[in-house]
């Protein structure tokens, strides 16, 4: 295998990594509200939203390669031929992409462990504007858009992550309140089956949304890295193959289910009967596919978690945990730049030991951290059989003094 | 004006209508859905409400009709995911949803 393969091989298991810890840590978006109150059992729930998103991801023909030209300048759209679309030499795109995408790894499996809902794209567009600030500059990443439409990190990630979760909030506050009104008097048995139909209906519908938005991502990015190494020269369509990887490993991803992330939404944030479950996912399903429809980019992970949210505002007498909100917009908060840290760190590796060491010496480094996240993970777990209990039990991760020094080997 | 201002002028100016067809959507749906939900209760009397009202056999359609729009609002979001991954767009002028080249 020559070395330029080798970064490229690295690059593509690099990019599966990524989308498989996006399906898990998105899981909870679809299905924690239906796991919480009973509506589907944790197991099913996950294998429903697992298959959907695989269908989603299938379903997804439209050619994404600018999805990291949301936040970087590598790719001019109006060439004609894909080599010539590429603004950065390809062995430098490939390095640029892949520190991009460990920052994104390692931040999603960082806030896994803490049990804090994050968006996947947040961490993805993070590690990608470190590494382009490390390897370009300021100019190399894409601030505002060049004033034609809603664009770059601005118009893309950062307008979008502040009004989105209250817009979710917003609708499903209402939907929550008037659903409360117009069953007030009527017999359990009716609203519980009732509502039950309704959360397995409308979570199904995220789930679908879910896999033909973020699959997409990932398939762009691979599909940039092989024409970054002439692998590939058409900027219209994308290979099956690619295709094929990333449906599996969002799935197998949202499988496997970010079971802490999945208790801390549907159990820490609101307690939560079927009708509110029903209010939260169709607001979170509508300000999805409303943005999208009026194109906004917007993260599942912020919409979901308003959705929850609002649905605590709107029930008279629900309680909100204002600690655990306050900790996720934290998180959300300190996505981006730390992301960015990590990918402008993984970028100055490869630049000192040069692409081929560089690439591996990564690749092990990503490894190391997410190997030792997973062991941490092993001692408080978090699964099938836990993630309904009550939450002032504790089973959710505290944040602990060997958990921040993992960050600090990081930074 | 700066691109920065542009950025906010054009969500601005889009997030009224985000709103609106979020409220229709993700609220009005869920309210006819439990509309129907309430319907049935009433269709089946007695204990199933408070006030243990008779049985009233035509709110059972009513229930029918709520959730065959509630059903038919679900039909309309797969069939707009299925168009966008496509890069196409969904008509509903025709009230059946029709997929259309964007």
């Amino acid at each position: 295998m020559s070395a330029e393969t080798l970064v490229l091989a690295l690059v593509v298991i690099t990019a599966l990594g990524f989308d498989f810890t996006n399906g898990f840590h998105d899981t909870g978006n679809a299905m924690a509200t239906s796991i919480a109150t009973g509506a589907l059992k944790p197991r099913v729930a996950v294998a429903v939203s697992a298959v959907l998103n695989l269908v989603g991801a299938f379903l997804s023909i439209s050619v994404a390669l600018t999805v990291t030209n949301a936040v970087v300048k590598t790719f001019d759209s109006n060439a004609s031929a894909a080599s010539d679309a590429l603004t950065v030499p390809g062995d430098h795109l490939l390095m640029i992409v892949l520190a991009g995408l460990i920052g994104g790894i390692v931040w999603n499996l960082l806030t896994w462990l803490l049990g804090l809902p994050s968006s996947s794209s947040h961490a993805l567009f993070g590690g990608l504007i470190g590494a382009a600030i490390a390897s370009l500059g300021w100019g190399g990443v894409n601030w505002v858009g060049d004033g034609t439409k809603l664009d770059g990190v601005v118009g893309k990630v950062l307008l979008p992550a502040v009004l989105s979760p209250v817009v979710a909030a917003l609708v499903a506050g209402i939907g929550t309140w008037v659903i409360y009104k117009i069953v007030v008097g009527v017999a359990a048995r009716f609203t519980t089956e009732g509502f039950r139909w309704g959360q397995i209906g409308t979570a199904s519908l995220v789930s679908l949304a879910h896999g033909t938005n973020d699959a997409q991502k990932t398939m762009g990015v691979i599909t940039l890295a092989l024409i970054g190494s002439g692998h590939w020269s058409h900027t219209d369509a994308i290979p099956f193959w690619v295709k094929l990887v990333c449906a599996l490993a969002i799935a197998l991803g949202t499988y496997v289910g970010g079971w802490r992330i999945i208790r801390t939404l549907g159990k820490g944030l609101v307690e939560i009967e079927s009708p509110q479950g029903m209010a939260a996912e169709a607001s979170s399903a509508a300000v999805i596919l409303a943005s999208s429809h009026f194109g906004f980019a917007l993260s599942t992970t912020h919409v979901a978690t308003g959705s929850i949210l609002g649905t605590g505002l709107g029930k008279p007498g629900a309680q909100v945990r204002w600690g655990v909100a306050g900790r996720m917009v934290v998180g959300w908060v300190l996505t981006l730049p730390l992301a960015a840290v990590v990918g402008a760190a993984m970028w100055g590796i490869g630049n000192l030991l040069g692409n081929t060491g560089g690439a591996v010496v990564e690749f092990v480094i990503l490894l190391a951290l997410g190997g030792a996240m997973f062991v941490r993970a092993q001692r408080r777990p978090v699964g099938a059989h836990n993630v309904n209990d009550e939450w002032s039990a504790g089973a959710a991760p505290e944040r602990s003094q060997p958990e921040l020094a993992t960050v600090g080997a990081v930074r | 004006m700066s691109a920065f201002g542009h950025d906010l002028e054009f969500m601005l100016e889009a997030i009224w209508k985000v709103v609106v067809a979020c409220l229709v959507l993700g609220a009005g749906l869920p309210a006819v859905f439990a509309l129907g939900i309430r319907s049935l209760a009433w269709a089946h009397g007695g204990e199933a409400e408070a006030g243990d009202a008779a049985p009233n056999p035509w709110a059972r359609v009513v229930a029918y009709v709520c959730f065959a729009v509630v059903l038919y609002g679900l039909i309309v979001g797969i069939m707009y995911v299925v168009a966008t991954g496509h890069g196409n767009n969904i008509s509903l002028e025709h009230v059946w949803p029709q997929i259309v080249s964007a």
